[in-house]
């Protein structure tokens, strides 16, 4: 043991146990550590980016020389601060982005420590290991280069550490680097395409602590226009065959049906949800006619969205009541899926039962007197339900009911209010109404919340939903045709419906009025129009191409590859690929070493003079230096012998003689004299094999 | 222990493929190439985040993985590249006393292509790392400790690269055929004057000179210093009687080996060499008289290392010439 360690001690002070880290190293190491937070500044609280930046501003200017690291004492008093702070804030909850800023919080306190190389590495591993985070929460193309750019700042910190005085570092290393990557992009891309997808080998959900924006499963008057102020994306879709009119897009994400005065939620509780995680890809190959895409974005909330009559084509969709669908769990990555769009089958309409007509005709038992009354007048006048919806959609076309997002607050008996005296409301508002007057006139309704419309993108080859298409609608049950689709919103501003949100409220120019930064708020300048749906466009094909790439579009792609390639010959292909580049790479610095030989005609000459010699039956072994060769030589003929050592003092005179010795002239002369060496040394050695 | 054994056999092969030689063409036949620890905790990393592409079935981690995966490959080649093509010739072995650093110089020629960050390293000592760019050549100086008197002879030096990013190392060896000198440690005869010798009769010295009378002792001639004078004797015998400890003709301008009867012959050396400082220092012509050899006196730098040589190398076979592989070579 003790020699062990002794052995240690004598060992080679290798160029690791350098002590201090170079400034332009680090440089790298802060640059990267700001580009990699950048993804995830809307996770982490502002204390803790203001302390990362303190901290690595702290290690920079001790670099500098400007200030001295701090010692064990405050190191320590800044330790605890820190994470009493994170203590605090995070009050028990533990989520992803909790663990994201405990993460943070660990690299932030590491830069008072980064004194050797070792610290330096260890620091990269956790950078990169950031980067792999960073790509779980974001993944559009341009969140991918930046995090790319991140590692590459790495690997070039990495470089400058390991060559700190180089000349001309940096043209070098870009130069190095650049062509590094060029010539690996190939070999990435194959195994990108061909690594075998594996199923998930355990499971870990992505609990994101933050509220997503989207719709809830709740309605208070209000909620929606809300949502209307958002410009985020919601979900593209792409069809198989044209893009249905714009008053046919009504994207049903779920029924509302309970109202406690105040606001509509769900009667039923979701189901528990089962373990495991939603699958993101589902429906891959070419779209049939009929069929449709749904790209999610993240919600963080398990229903997915679909046109009425739709059927799940791809199996990560949970079919549910009333034609609505769900994930496994909540959707917390991008998610495809795919549906089917029913031939407009009427269904076989039986009389509701009798526990869902109570249901559907649920109210609060006071309240709302005047909407009350006017459902039992509009009850009175009309002979069907059907004409008593129409008399209500009527009374909303012809009196002065306006369509707006800054409805006025509605407190108590708020559909009393917004019917009779405010008349002025949003989707939420006048869904809510309608329902709890076809609900007091007896017929049975429900409030839908979901997206109406969508924006055509580049190329008008698939639709963009944002949040401000999020749209609340009414579905009535009539008997004889089932539950039927009721807008009062279309009878209210039905350019709401045509064109959008933009028109609707074009007048009232409320569009995205608080949302400075979004493009679509500047959707009538036709330049920000264009790159933005451009830009979408981009995004779209690298969420469906790249980061869609899993184990199904893998075996799709596979499957039209000649050849019938399973998971499993997946695996040989890419064990073979690995395999090949390897030998590639050997065989090009085999040939790289061939060719620098026979650059040489110095080295070619001493090819050719080793080669006689073994022809001569003198064995000559891999490791011999000439003279020792010339020596082995002149044992066994001293005149070929003389001639060799001759020849190969000749050789190392001008391998390892002057350094100024190269100049032509001379190098010609030496050259024509080992030649006459090489020639009469053969004379020598023939004549002595055939006196022996 | 197996592991020694492994590790001489290992070293044995490592010899016979890289014989003593001054210069040293580095190329395939001999880098070795492995990654070093943080080479190694990469590769972990590796296989985690390939798990966490496979757990949150995450196309761009397994993109991420890939390409650092193959940027790991191209280091690789990098590495071994970057040492490949290089040529490291010892241009100058050099001398100096026992426990002095010793520095040889190494010359690195590029080929081309560049040959960054190159570190030397013998067990005991390293150079930091030197660039060689393509086409241009770089001295390196590596000091040796010389810790025995003689021929100075690194076993190997290594010859190594981490270049570009620290998670490989390629390395390989260069075995001088040229060694440094070594000379003895110069350590100052003492003083046998009479004083000493009266207070110090017991000790080893005086017993010596006392044993060796009949060789050393010679009359009183002219000119001969008076500390000189065995003056116990004088007070016994009344004989004037000189101890000749400096050279059998009492020349001073000889220093000789037989000078100090009975000592050790490295300390002997020892003596000598402080002696010769000593005369350079003054200026004076002196010769040195071995057994083996002798060199005229003369004055002069050149003269000095070349008598100092002559000390280091006492009864030392040259080396390099034996070590060949000729005991390897089939017959």
């Amino acid at each position: 043991m003790s020699r062990l360690v002794s052995r240690f001690r004598r060992a080679p002070a290798s160029p690791s146990k350098q002590p201090v880290v170079p400034g332009r190293a680090l440089i790298w190491l802060i640059g990267a550590f700001g580009v990699l937070l950048l993804p995830q500044w809307d996770r982490l609280p502002l204390w803790l980016l203001v302390a990362c930046a303190l901290l690595a501003g702290w290690r920079w200017l001790s670099q500098e020389g400007r200030i001295r690291l701090p010692g064990r004492v405050v190191r320590t008093l800044i330790m605890i601060a820190l994470v009493a702070t994170y203590a605090i804030n995070i009050n028990g909850r533990f989520t992803v982005d909790t663990a994201a800023s405990f993460f943070v919080i660990a690299v932030a306190l590491k830069w008072l420590e980064t004194r050797s190389q070792r610290d330096y590495y260890v620091l990269f591993f956790i950078l990169v290991y950031l980067a792999t985070v960073n790509f779980l929460f974001e993944q559009g193309i341009f969140w991918t280069l930046l995090n790319l750019g991140g590692v590459l700042m790495l690997l070039i910190g990495l470089q400058v550490l390991n060559a700190p005085d180089l000349p001309h570092a940096y043209r070098l290393g870009w130069r190095r680097l650049g062509g590094m990557f060029l010539k690996s992009l190939p070999i990435v891309v194959l195994l990108f395409l061909f690594f075998p997808r594996l199923a998930p080998l355990w499971s870990v959900p992505l609990v994101s602590g933050a509220a997503k924006t989207g719709i809830s499963d709740t309605m208070a008057p209000g909620d929606i226009s809300n949502l209307a102020q958002s410009s985020e994306r919601a979900f593209r879709v792409a069809f198989g065959e044209a893009i249905p009119a714009n008053e046919d897009r009504y994207w049903r994400g779920l029924i509302l049906d309970r109202f406690d005065g105040e606001k509509w939620s769900q009667w039923q509780r979701e189901p528990r949800r089962a373990p495991g995680r939603v699958l993101s890809e589902g429906g891959v190959g070419t779209l049939n006619p009929g069929e449709y895409d749904v790209l999610m974005d993240p919600s963080g909330q398990r229903w997915a969205f679909s046109l009425e009559d739709s059927s799940a084509v791809s199996n990560n969709l949970i079919p549910a009541d009333w034609g609505l669908f769900r994930f496994r769990r909540p959707a917390d990555t991008p998610v495809r899926y795919r549906l089917a769009l029913a031939d407009s089958a009427p269904l076989i309409h039986e009389p509701l039962s009798e526990a869902m007509e109570r249901r559907f005709l649920q109210l609060p038992a006071t309240g709302n007197p005047r909407a009350r009354s006017l459902a039992l007048e509009l009850k009175r006048q009309s002979t069907s339900s059907r004409e008593l919806i129409d008399s209500l959609l009527s009374r909303f076309r012809t009196q002065p009911y306006f369509y707006t997002l800054r409805p006025p607050p509605m407190p108590d008996n708020g559909v009393d209010t917004l019917l009779f005296d405010a008349m002025r409301g949003f989707c939420a508002h006048y869904a809510g109404a309608t329902t709890f007057v076809l609900r007091a006139a007896g017929i049975p309704a429900r409030v839908v919340v979901g997206y109406q419309g969508g924006e055509l993108g580049a190329g008008d080859d698939y639709l963009i939903v944002r949040q401000y298409d999020a749209h609340a609608w009414v579905e009535a049950w009539l008997p004889g045709s089932g539950w039927t689709r009721i807008d009062p919103t279309a009878a209210i501003a039905p350019s709401r419906i045509q064109s959008g949100l933009r028109e609707a409220v074009a007048e009232e120019g409320s569009f995205l009025e608080g949302n400075w930064t979004s493009p679509q708020r500047y959707g009538d300048v036709p330049l920000v129009q264009w790159a933005s749906l451009q830009l979408d466009k981009l995004n779209y094909q690298w969420q469906r191409w790249v980061v869609g790439y899993q184990g199904q579009s893998q075996m799709d792609l596979m499957s039209r590859l000649p050849g019938n390639i399973g998971l499993k010959d997946l695996g040989y292909l890419t064990a073979g690929l690995v395999a090949f580049v390897l030998l590639l790479i050997g065989l090009v610095a085999a040939w790289r070493q061939r060719r620098l030989l026979a650059k040489d005609p110095f080295a070619r000459l001493l090819v050719r003079w080793r080669r006689d010699i073994e022809r001569a039956n003198i064995p000559v072994s891999h490791g011999q230096t000439p003279l020792q060769i010339a020596d082995s030589v002149a044992c066994h003929s001293p005149h070929a012998g003389a001639l060799a050592r001759s020849f190969a003092q000749t050789l190392n005179n001008h391998y390892y003689g002057g350094l100024n010795s190269d100049n032509q002239q001379n190098s010609r002369q030496v050259l024509l004299r080992l030649k006459k060496l090489l020639v009469s040394q053969k004379k020598a050695l023939r004549h002595s094999g055939a006196a022996s | 222990m197996p592991r020694q054994l492994i590790r001489q056999r290992w070293l044995r092969w490592v010899n016979r493929r890289i014989p003593r030689s001054d210069a040293q063409q580095f190329m395939q036949r001999n880098i070795f190439i492995l990654p070093t620890g943080t080479g190694l905790i990469f590769g972990i990393l590796l296989v985690i985040m390939l798990l966490t592409g496979i757990n949150y079935q995450n196309s761009l981690v397994y993109l991420l993985t890939f390409l650092l995966g193959v940027v790991f490959v191209a280091a690789m080649h990098q590495t071994h590249k970057n040492l490949a093509g290089l040529k490291l010739t010892l241009v100058q072995a050099g001398e100096g006393h026992v426990g002095d650093r010793i520095p040889f110089v190494f010359r690195g020629a590029a080929d081309d292509s560049d040959a960054i960050a190159v570190s030397l390293s013998l067990p005991e000592n390293s150079v930091s790392l030197q660039h060689v760019l393509a086409h241009e050549t770089t001295d390196m100086v590596l000091m040796a400790r010389g810790e025995r008197r003689g021929y100075l002879l690194p076993e190997r030096v290594r010859v190594e690269t981490r270049f570009p990013f620290g998670l490989l190392k390629a390395w390989s060896w260069i075995r001088p055929a040229s060694a440094a000198i070594v000379y003895p440690r110069p350590i100052a005869p003492p003083e046998w004057s009479g004083g000493v010798a009266e207070d110090d009769e017991s000790s080893d010295a005086a017993v010596t000179v006392a044993g060796h009378d009949q060789a050393e002792l010679r009359p009183w001639r002219q000119g001969d210093l008076t500390q000189r004078v065995q003056w116990k004797r004088y007070a016994r015998t009344g004989d004037m009687v000189i101890a000749d400890w400096e050279g059998e003709q009492g020349s001073p301008s000889w220093l000789d080996f037989d000078a100090f009867p009975g000592v050790d012959v490295e300390v002997r050396l020892s003596y000598l060499a402080a002696q010769i400082i000593e005369r350079s220092k003054s200026n004076e012509p002196f010769g040195l008289r071995l057994p083996s050899t002798r060199i005229e006196p003369d004055t002069g730098p050149t003269h000095t290392a070349s008598c100092l040589r002559e000390l280091a190398v006492y009864g030392l076979p040259e080396p390099g010439r034996d070590v060949p592989a000729s005991k390897e070579m089939p017959s």
